[in-house]
């Protein structure tokens, strides 16, 4: 009961994070994706982009590109606006201009792996076969849907909107300028080849890992976790390839597969296990 | 100030409409469809199945199966379980079990014009057409477009044993029947006597005539127009001789393939628009 009446005094405050019920204005831009999906590496570019004269770091970047599951009710409602803001909600019908970060889910995965172990969700000897099992299920620990459904739903719901942008993660590795370019386009921003280049050099994995090694108690995401393990790990696309078992590729082909190639992910496993998995999750149903 | 302290004081009691915060048990069942989808007769023909004891009218349909957007937190708490749940949201992982009603959406596009008119949003001057734009823009309710709605449930859960998709046009066609398979999803014993009497005490004449006597207790139809009710043609394809030809032509451009994956054919010529569209990709062939 007290429990509650203190929840209900902070939500007369507008002290609590509104999370997926987040106010929005018709002006917002939201900056979506799943998680381990590039978002802050994304968040960077486009800070840096965008605010340069703020120059962005851990420090400041929950302000510049506001978080709503970090961030007071209160505080989202000051920033300035347009705002561009942060989420890795599932397909949300509010949302009008909408950037969709997109990224391999087999490099996701390890991508959630590594950083649930920094966060202490998981142990440091947990089988990896296991979590690409739960991840699949979508029996990780976040209200975010699998990756599946997260990228299905704003897929299916807006692509070919013009107020829908798709980048993908592994484009943004392989050509950045060229990235980097359309977001500024969709941005409405005018910006010469200079400023695009400095926002890249600002936002390179090796910058943002020397910002982590000063900052990383300054940052909601990395405060209270592991500091022996990095948030910036390897910043690159593929690693699956040399860390995943073929049966943990193909449970995640046979389940998405379809998803996959239709946003031009070549599939990897052999047809034989394909089908030794399909008969697997038949079994399962 | 004031208006945020009631508010404050609501929410720790528990009198405030849950919404999206809703906390959601594992056994809940969702009934879910766009807006104007026949989703209040399925409600009625869901109650009467389930609570044969309490028939239900317009005045305990909120109780029965209620509506976290128009129902408080604390008498969700005080239902029986399992919950049955309406709700006209996009994809939610969270929803336990989901059935999801799909109508032709140049019949909703009707519906929705004249229901905005019964409730005052719209004026009978009101162009349809303009309606027509604000619809495919998805701009006539908070749930986003007929595409998107349908769109994120039908890719994500079709053919999940957990995901039930019925056709509102199914069941105007045979209610028993696609009654029966709702109660099959949802592990009811429900004999064809039982069934019959649901699908009795759901009729659009008995809805119309409780419509009339208890047009105060619903707050979908409280306080709007009186000359227009909230049951109104109960039918399919009405859109065939009210909706002009141009504006059938924009929904089955915008929605075509889709359309098509539901069943819903399309009238000649915009059939072959939807297959440029597909053809030039703009629209995936996929599971067409």
């Amino acid at each position: 009961m007290i429990k509650r009446l203190i929840a209900g005094g902070k939500y007369f405050l507008g002290l609590h994070s509104p999370g997926r019920n987040v106010r929005v204005f018709p002006d917002d831009v939201f900056l979506v994706s799943y998680p381990k999906s590039g978002n802050t590496w994304t968040r960077f570019l486009i800070a840096n982009l965008v605010y340069p004269e703020k120059n962005p770091d851990f420090s400041n970047i929950n302000e510049l590109l506001p978080d709503p599951e970090a961030m007071s009710k209160r505080d989202l409602e000051r920033a300035p606006r347009p705002r561009i803001l942060k989420s890795h909600q599932y397909f949300d019908p509010r949302y009008q201009k909408v950037i969709y970060i997109v990224r391999d889910p087999r490099d996701v995965v390890l991508s959630e792996y590594y950083f649930d172990i920094k966060r202490r969700a998981i142990a440091e000897n947990y089988p990896k076969h296991e979590f690409v099992s739960r991840f699949v299920r979508g029996e990780l620990n976040h209200p975010y849907g699998t990756w599946f459904e997260n990228a299905a739903t704003w897929f299916y719901a807006r692509r070919g909107d013009p107020r829908f942008q798709l980048v993908k993660y592994e484009a943004l590795q392989s050509h950045p300028m060229d990235e980097i370019r359309r977001i500024a386009s969709f941005l409405g921003i005018s910006a010469d080849p200079q400023r695009l280049a400095l926002a890249i050099e600002q936002s390179s994995a090796d910058r943002m890992r020397e910002l982590e090694k000063k900052q990383a108690h300054l940052w909601s995401s990395t405060r209270e976790t592991r500091q022996d393990k990095p948030f910036v790990r390897s910043a690159k696309a593929g690693g699956w390839k040399a860390e995943l078992s073929e049966r943990s590729v193909a449970e995640i082909e046979s389940a998405w597969g379809g998803l996959m190639r239709e946003m031009g992910y070549e599939l990897a496993a052999s047809n034989s296990v394909h089908a030794e998995m399909e008969h697997v999750e038949m079994e399962r149903r | 100030m004031i208006k945020h302290l009631i508010a404050g004081i609501q929410r720790g009691l528990g009198l405030h409409r849950p919404g999206r915060s809703l906390l959601i048990l594992p056994d809940d069942i969702f009934l879910v469809s766009f807006p104007k989808s026949g989703n209040t007769w399925t409600r009625f023909l869901l109650a009467n199945l389930r609570f044969p004891k309490e028939p239900a009218t317009w005045a305990n349909i909120n109780r029965l199966i209620p509506d976290p957007t128009g129902t408080a937190k604390r008498d969700f708490d005080r239902m029986p379980r399992p919950r049955i749940i309406k709700s006209h949201e996009c994809f939610d992982p969270r929803y336990p079990r989901v059935i999801y009603i799909v109508r032709d959406p140049r019949d909703v596009v009707l519906s929705q014009y004249h229901y905005h008119r019964k409730i005052r949003k719209l004026d009978d001057e009101s162009p349809l057409e303009q309606f027509v734009t604000r619809f495919l823009a998805g701009e006539t309710c908070p749930h986003g477009s007929w595409g998107q709605n349908v769109a994120t449930w039908l890719y994500t859960s079709e053919g999940s044993p957990r995901f039930l998709l019925l056709r509102y046009e199914d069941l105007v066609a045979d209610t028993g029947r696609e009654l029966a398979k709702v109660a099959s999803f949802l592990q009811l014993s429900a004999g064809p006597e039982q069934i019959a009497q649901a699908v009795e005490r759901s009729s659009a004449d008995r809805m119309r005539q409780l419509e009339k006597k208890q047009t105060d207790k619903n707050e979908l139809v409280k306080g709007s127009r009186k000359d227009l009710s909230f049951v109104r043609a109960a039918g399919s394809g009405g859109w065939r001789s009210e909706l002009p030809a141009p504006m059938v032509a924009r929904i089955e451009a915008a929605w075509g393939p889709m359309m098509q994956r539901l069943g819903y054919e399309l009238s000649a010529q915009s059939s072959r628009q939807g297959r440029n569209y597909a053809t030039q990709g703009v629209l995936s062939g996929r599971d067409l």
